[in-house]
Formats: structure tokens, C-alpha cells, sequence
């Protein structure tokens, strides 16, 4: 059958899977730490079906030879670290990291996870958990006469209770940080976990080893770009037709030499 | 048998290559760093003992467009773009030296520098291995500076350089990975080239003209058609030659 028909198809195939790409970045253009991926592409192998120097004839070479593409894919999409903007809130559970890092959360299987999103409550047993009742870790347990909870920027956290003049420290958020953020693997959730290719997290104090600082009553913003996501997917809505030309074209050639022959 | 029908054929067959040629560009209209491969019918005459009456067509990607792409900008420290002529030398997948111009750098966990094809980008010597850092800058002749992990802005350490070449573009032709090496085999590796200028927080489109490829998309269709309106007429001929025989 035409070559064509099957190179545009990787084509829309790859187009298809770049505008789930941007469809997803923008559904997430309001999620609080949320990190937008970026799909790459890449050509696909090259065959040779005549080889440059080969004989056309007894005395006869061929100068250039004949190498087809086979068309396209995404070979990964990568999660892109830029931080683009802060917003101030009034909750006092709320953190942002100005600067690399990222917060521990607990999961239930006793696993480490991590993520940008500072947006914290308090369960029923006063404990610092995400939005998803995940805990912080390490963990953070705050009095119930709590009056005022303070997260410094190094991370310590310290309250005020009735009665006691001196504001009483609680404990100490820390942060990791990866050799290759790009390399975590999203699991949803705004969480990440570590991989082979993120290399083993490194545990500080916000402030010091390149770590952030903390900032309390400040959440990140997503750092989707709406205008760059619009663009992308204009670009890729016309890659997709005209890799949809290309295939309505070798279906036309073939119906005719069906109808002519 | 009519040899026209024969050559009518080839032309045909021929014909499809070429749109598979055109049809690759347009698969990689988005793709980081891609060059278009150019496509061209060549007459090759059927030689032999007898009188040469025929040329067959022969399809051919003499060249690749090697333009630059459109530089868009990411904003990325580790998006990097050639501005004008030049390459980024990698290894390639088996382990030889290539050439790309795909610049969506990214760290391993080991601190490689890999492109976004995954290949490992050449240094001064050897491959790239940058230490753990807080901020990294890319210079315009490939330089690689690093603040190191909790240092100060006065800790600034140069690492390494990325390797730029800039052989002349006779040399070079697009393997079976995409990539670009030397024609000549066993060519020893090519010299870095102090003048290929680099931008950081940009990257290389594909050099694509999507209008360019549409076009000789719709002339090969029509080319096409006219090789095989010409079978069809050698079969009339056949056909109309048949008749006269069973009227003799």
C-alpha cells in the first residue's frame, strides 16, 4: 500500500497525543503548584531502500541514495520546573518554596511522595495533612487551643497557646530536592515520586543547600502559560490536517489507478 | 508486451516514494530540529547491448534542507538553539559521534547531559556530567556555568563546553536515527568550532514549509495520475492492437 498513507497516520497520531498534552495543562491551568508538561517529538527511523555508491549497473553508480522516514512520535513528555507566580492567601496553613524543592507527604502504604503544592489543613487529630488527608512529613501535630501558627522560613513551626507567653516550637517542615526534578514521575493528585532517572531525594532545611525558603500564607500558582498553551494547540490542529491532507491525497491516488487500470 | 507500460510503472512506484519522502516532512512539521529531505526523479537510461530507447525514473533524496528552523522561545535554561550554522555533536546510538541540532537539554540522574532524543551530549573530550547545582547557565559559545549546590553567587564554576562543529554541510548526511554524520565512513571525529553561537532559553523548530510540502504533495498526485493514465493508454494500445490481429 502508499507509504504515505501510513507516515501521516504517526503523524495525527503524534498531534493527537501533543493536544492531550495541552488539554491537560490547560485543565490544570488553576491547580495550586501544578508543574505543565511539554511533549517532545522525535522522527522515526530512517529506511534505506537504495544505498548511496550502490551499482545501477555494471558501469553505472548511483549518486545519492534513497532513505525514507517513517514518520513521528512523541518520545516523552517532560514535566517543566519553571515557577511563574505566588498568591497571597490568609490561610495560615498555606506554603509556597521560593526555589527548588518540594514537600514530603506521607502516603498510605508508608511510601514517600512529594509535591509543590503547599495548600495545607488540619485533620480531627490537629494534623498537618494535604488536601487529600495525606500527612506531612515530618510530621506536624498542632495543639487544639492553638491561637497562632507560624511557619518560618526555614520551616520551623511554632504556635501560641493560651496561657503561655512563649510561642511554642512544634517541629521543623523540611524539603528535597532532585538532581533532575524533570525525571519524577506524576502520579496525580499533585504528587510526584521519585525514579531512577530523578536520581534519590536530597533532605534539607528550607533556606540552606539550594533548598527554598518557605512562605506562609503564599500559594504557587500553576505555571500553565494560557497564550503558549492556545498557541500550541492552534500549531497542532494544523499539523493534524494537513497530515489528514496527505493521507485524503494517497487515498485518492490509489482510488485512481483502481478506477483507471 | 508494450514497454511503455513498464516505464510507466516504474514512474509510478517511484512517484510514491517520493510522497513518502514529502509525507515524513510533513509528519515532523512540529518536531524540534528537523530537516526536511528534499526528493528528485532522476532519468536512468537502460543500458545494455541494444539501442537505448528507454529511461526508467528513478526517485532519489539527493540532499536535506538544512535551513535553520524558526527559534521559539521557551524560556528554559536548558533549551538550547543554534543561531545561524552549526551542530551539537552526540553520541549516537552506536556510540559514535553524530550531529544534531535538537536542543531540549535535560540532566540524568547521574548528572549526564542528555538532548531530548536522549543521547548524551559530547563536552570538551568526553561526555557532559554536570554537579549537583542550584543555577545553571549555558553560554552563547556552549559554555556550561554552575552555582553549586548551596554556594553563593561569588562559587560560579565553569564545567564543562558543550561540543559545536561546524563541518561544511557537503560532509554531512541524515543517518537512519535522524541524525547527522560525516558521508565519508570512518571520517575521524570532526574539531569543535570556536564561532558556532548558541542561545539559551530558545529551541529550533522544524524547518518544515507546511505550504512548500503541500505542494509538491498535490504535483506528485497529479504526476501520478499521469503515469497511470498512461498505463491505462498502453493497455488501450494492447487492446486496439489485439483487434486488428483477429480482424487479419
Amino acid at each position: 500500500m502508499h507509504p504515505s498513507l501510513w507516515i501521516s497516520k504517526t503523524g495525527m497520531h503524534a498531534q493527537d497525543k501533543q493536544l492531550s498534552v495541552v488539554a491537560n495543562n490547560l485543565a490544570n491551568v488553576a491547580t495550586v503548584g501544578f508543574k505543565r508538561d511539554r511533549a517532545e517529538f522525535e522522527d522515526l527511523f530512517y529506511q534505506i531502500q537504495r544505498q548511496p555508491g550502490a551499482q545501477s549497473s555494471q558501469d553505472n553508480q548511483i549518486p545519492s541514495g534513497l532513505q525514507i522516514g517513517t514518520g513521528v512520535r512523541v518520545v516523552s513528555t517532560q514535566k517543566v520546573f519553571s515557577t511563574t507566580g505566588f498568591q497571597t492567601t490568609e490561610q495560615p496553613l498555606d506554603a509556597a518554596i521560593n526555589g527548588r524543592g518540594f514537600f514530603q507527604i506521607l502516603l498510605p502504604d508508608g511510601t514517600i511522595a512529594y509535591t509543590r503544592n503547599g495548600q495545607f489543613h488540619l485533620n480531627s487529630d490537629g494534623d498537618v495533612v494535604n488536601g487529600n488527608g495525606l500527612p506531612l512529613e515530618p510530621g506536624i501535630t498542632v495543639p487544639r487551643d492553638t491561637i497562632n501558627f507560624t511557619i518560618g522560613e526555614d520551616g520551623t513551626v511554632t504556635v501560641q497557646t493560651p496561657g503561655n507567653a512563649q510561642p511554642q516550637q512544634l517541629g521543623q517542615i523540611t524539603l528535597v530536592d532532585f538532581v533532575n526534578p524533570g525525571g519524577l514521575q506524576a502520579v496525580g493528585s499533585n504528587l510526584f515520586l521519585a525514579t531512577g532517572a530523578s536520581g534519590d531525594p536530597v533532605e534539607g532545611t528550607p533556606g540552606q543547600d539550594g533548598l527554598g525558603f518557605l512562605k506562609q500564607y503564599t500559594l504557587e500558582s500553576s505555571n500553565v502559560s494560557v497564550v503558549e498553551e492556545m498557541v500550541n494547540m492552534i500549531t497542532t490542529q494544523r499539523a493534524y490536517e494537513m497530515n489528514s491532507k496527505v493521507i485524503a491525497t494517497a487515498d485518492q491516488m490509489l482510488q485512481f489507478v483502481n478506477q483507471n487500470v | 508486451m508494450d514497454k511503455a507500460l513498464y516505464i510507466a510503472m516504474t514512474g509510478a512506484v517511484q512517484n510514491m516514494q517520493a510522497q513518502a519522502i514529502r509525507a515524513n516532512n510533513l509528519a515532523n512539521v512540529n518536531t524540534t530540529g528537523f530537516k526536511a529531505d528534499f526528493e528528485q526523479a532522476r532519468s536512468m537510461p537502460v543500458f545494455g547491448d541494444f539501442y537505448p530507447s528507454r529511461a526508467y525514473a528513478l526517485t532519489e533524496n539527493p540532499a536535506t534542507n538544512y535551513n535553520p528552523g524558526w527559534l521559539q522561545e521557551t524560556g528554559n535554561d536548558f533549551d538550547v538553539a543554534i543561531k545561524g550554522d552549526g551542530w551539537i555533536a552526540v553520541i549516537g546510538p552506536d556510540g559514535t559521534e553524530r550531529y544534531t541540532r535538537i536542543g531540549n537539554l535535560s540532566i540524568g540522574p547521574n548528572g549526564q547531559l542528555y538532548t531530548g532524543n536522549n543521547l548524551q551530549v559530547l563536552g570538551e573530550g568526553a561526555p557532559i556530567v554536570i554537579p549537583e547545582f542550584d543555577k545553571i547557565e549555558i553560554g552563547l559559545d556552549g559554555t556550561i556555568s554552575i552555582r553549586p549546590r548551596g554556594q553563593g553567587p561569588q562559587e560560579l564554576a565553569q564545567i564543562d563546553r558543550i561540543k559545536l562543529v561546524n563541518p561544511p554541510l557537503e560532509q554531512l548526511e541524515k543517518d537512519e536515527n535522524g541524525l547527522f554524520k560525516l558521508k565519508e565512513e570512518g571520517a575521524g571525529p570532526v574539531l569543535p568550532d570556536a564561532n558556532v553561537r548558541m542561545v539559551s532559553g530558545f529551541l529550533e523548530g522544524s524547518n518544515v514549509s507546511a505550504v512548500e510540502e503541500m505542494i509538491h504533495m498535490l504535483s506528485l498526485a497529479r504526476q501520478y495520475e499521469v503515469h497511470v493514465k498512461m498505463m491505462s493508454r498502453a493497455d488501450e494500445n494492447a487492446e486496439a492492437m489485439a483487434r486488428i490481429l483477429q480482424i487479419g
